[in-house]
């Protein structure tokens, strides 16, 4: 112990300031009570500022979204830029990012939970939250980019008198199965440990409020039984979302990558795209956490700097990881020498498009490197919320580079044509304002703390005296 | 002879909580009889009590079953039914199979530990239950019933372990 107590204050560390252990959420518990208090408050407080943000929304998913797809369905898919040889544009780029956006909830919430990360207790429903919704942008993007979208119920197999089956062959059933796994199973995992919270909230209720949180929180008191039934529901779902997790965005991969086309035929295209999620997932938790904080009542409390800090490193670690699996999806193809995969790289490095390749690799690499490194810049919330969209642009970038940029150079010179989107901006557009929208008027109703969790957390945790220092150490609570 | 009172002794802390526990064991309560209510979850190592068992970990393997030959069916049934020839695969590839089967199966996993909180819990359940505010408060609550003629010997002990609160409820709606 007294080893462990001298390296700790190793010459240098006196140097800088000593950390106040109330810096960590963990280490300065208030009561539940006033936490409660804080959190409803912070669910009943609204604005003017708050309803104007709330209308432009709406008015922009009317017009951006519901009346764009109204009138490319129509028109038809003629209004959009997609023509030979790229058939795959915009919306095929968004449902991939906002499945990348869905992977954070799960990866921060489940896999940290699985690990025992404790930092993680207060913004896993955030996290959660962002899980459902964006996968509901990337349903949506499906569904739009179908064209004929009133016929998409020939993907589900059911008996009908054209012997139209779904075809159990293809990529694209994989990931409408894959997908549909994952939007049921991940809504599942966000609503079971809200129940306490819902229930807390229906203590503290009145009106239409008690109402809808008498009725969504189950009648649940906290009962001995009642947590060990949700704590096992919890776990059996935290160890199984995470193989789901990753299956989700390798299946996404394989849309691209069991074809023959250069540049999609990789093996490294499911990690690759896994690693990429997760790199667009963390930035946008990071975007998310900084408006929770500086937009809702007494989320300063809740989400600390420490929060930022571990996000970065996350990130940070993500980053190089995305970097390896580029550099691997590069390499291999530049080696092999093949012509057309040659004229791909090409045409990524030095064509038209070559200004959105290099700002991808700006946007995912050079700046997260040149900022996450620094724990004080990792601790300055607005400067992760730049990350965060940084790195999000980056990461859109990057589908639209693998998507339609990739599909203008194929095998058949004489078909090469850019692609230019049209309808598909304001579309795309729409769908961020959705997401946002859902996300907004859900903060409004949920609490985006989950206050049991930091409770059960803090009970955990105490300051143990090593030395000179107290260093805070953790019981396990499971 | 009166109906039995349902006395709630509200604790703010768990050691006092689980030193109430051993000492309404000492006086006659059993295990069966009482209930703890907390905000946060404790392990029944925690409170000293007899540990609880669920079947939901069961019924989970029992939905992964249920999606696993789901998967099977659709795989191998389907294109028995309508057969398409696919870049020269087999009618039935075992592949295909594995992706399928993993996620009807993880589908089938969760589906049913999702349903078996539902069952298990006994959820949604809206009918009126003994319950006081506070616990969600963080206040820890030792629920029993208590014969009308020994709740001043009850109130005493638990007021003398740290209980906060000890007063009797009726059963109301959340």
């Amino acid at each position: 112990m007294a080893t462990t107590a001298e390296s700790i204050a190793m010459p240098g560390a006196s140097a800088s300031e000593p950390e106040d252990p109330r810096d960590h959420l963990m280490l300065d518990p208030r009561p539940r009570g006033e936490m409660n208090a804080m959190v409803m408050e912070s669910m009943h407080t609204t604005s003017k500022k708050f309803w104007g943000v709330v209308i432009f929304l709406v008015l922009t998913v009317l017009f951006a979204l519901v009346g764009a797809w109204i009138y490319m369905i129509a028109e038809g898919m003629g209004v959009t830029g997609l023509t030979r040889p790229v058939y795959w544009g915009i919306f095929i780029v968004d449902m991939v990012f906002w499945i990348g956006i869905s992977h954070a909830g799960t990866f921060i919430s489940a896999l940290l939970r699985v690990m025992k990360y404790e930092i993680r207790r207060p913004f896993t429903r955030a996290a959660e939250l962002m899980t459902t919704f964006g996968l509901i942008q990337a349903a949506l993007c499906i569904f739009i980019h179908l064209g004929r979208v009133w016929l998409a119920y020939w993907l589900i197999p059911y008996p009908n008198g054209r012997e139209l089956w779904p075809n159990f062959h293809s990529p694209l059933m994989w990931d409408f199965m894959a997908i549909t796994t994952y939007v049921i199973a991940s809504t599942m995992y966000l609503f079971m440990p809200l129940i306490p919270d819902l229930a807390m909230a229906r203590d503290r209720s009145t009106g239409w409020r008690k109402t809808f949180y008498r009725v969504i929180s189950l009648g649940f008191r906290g009962t001995e039984a009642e947590w060990k039934h949700l704590k096992t529901a919890m776990n059996i779902f935290a160890f199984a979302i995470i193989p789901v997790m990753f299956s989700v965005h390798t299946v996404v991969s394989w849309d691209f990558a069991m074809s023959t086309r250069p540049g999609w035929n990789s093996t490294v295209f499911g990690p690759y795209f896994v690693i990429g999620a997760l790199h667009s997932g963390i930035a946008a938790v990071m975007i998310v956490l900084f408006m929770i904080r500086s937009t809702m009542k007494n989320m300063k409390y809740f989400i600390r700097p420490e929060h930022f800090d571990f996000l970065g490193k996350l990130s940070l670690i993500v980053s190089m990881a995305w970097a390896y699996f580029f550099f691997n999806d590069y390499l291999v193809p530049w080696y092999g020498g093949n012509k057309f995969e040659q004229l791909l790289l090409d045409f990524h490095a030095h064509g038209p498009f070559a200004w959105v390749w290099v700002s991808m690799l700006i946007c995912n690499i050079v700046i997260p490197w040149a900022i996450l490194w620094n724990k004080k810049w990792r601790r300055t919330p607005w400067l992760m919320l730049v990350v965060g969209i940084v790195i999000n642009i980056g990461m859109w970038i990057e589908r639209f580079v693998i998507i339609p940029v990739s599909l203008t150079i194929t095998r058949m010179p004489f078909t090469w044509r850019l692609y230019k989107p049209s309808i598909e901006i304001p579309i795309t557009i729409g769908t961020f304002a959705l997401f946002m929208l859902l996300y907004m008027l859900a903060s409004r109703l949920i609490p985006l703390v989950p206050v049991w969790e930091v409770q059960e957390g803090q009970n955990a945790h105490i300051l143990r005296k090593v030395g000179k220092v107290s260093i805070p150490s953790v019981s396990d609570v499971d | 002879m009166a109906e039995p009172l349902t006395l709630v002794v509200l604790f703010a802390d768990i050691d006092p909580t689980v030193n109430a526990i051993d000492k309404l064991h000492e006086m006659g309560i059993t295990d069966e009889k009482m209930d703890i209510i907390s905000g946060i979850p404790f392990n029944q190592e925690v409170l000293g009590r007899p540990k609880l068992s669920t079947f939901i970990p069961r019924l989970a393997m029992g939905g992964a079953m249920i999606g696993l030959i789901a998967a099977l069916f659709l795989v191998f049934g389907i294109p028995g039914l309508y057969p398409i020839r696919v870049g020269g695969q087999p009618m039935f590839p075992i592949p295909v199979f594995f992706i399928i089967a993993f996620e009807l199966t993880m589908l089938g996993l969760m589906g049913t530990a999702f349903l078996g909180l539902f069952l298990a819990g006994r959820l949604p359940a809206y009918e009126p239950k003994m319950y006081v505010p506070e616990i969600s408060d963080g206040k820890i609550a030792v629920v029993f019933p208590c014969p009308v003629e020994m709740q001043a010997q009850f109130e005493k002990a638990m007021l003398s372990l740290g209980a906060e609160q000890v007063r009797s409820v009726e059963a109301k709606t959340l």
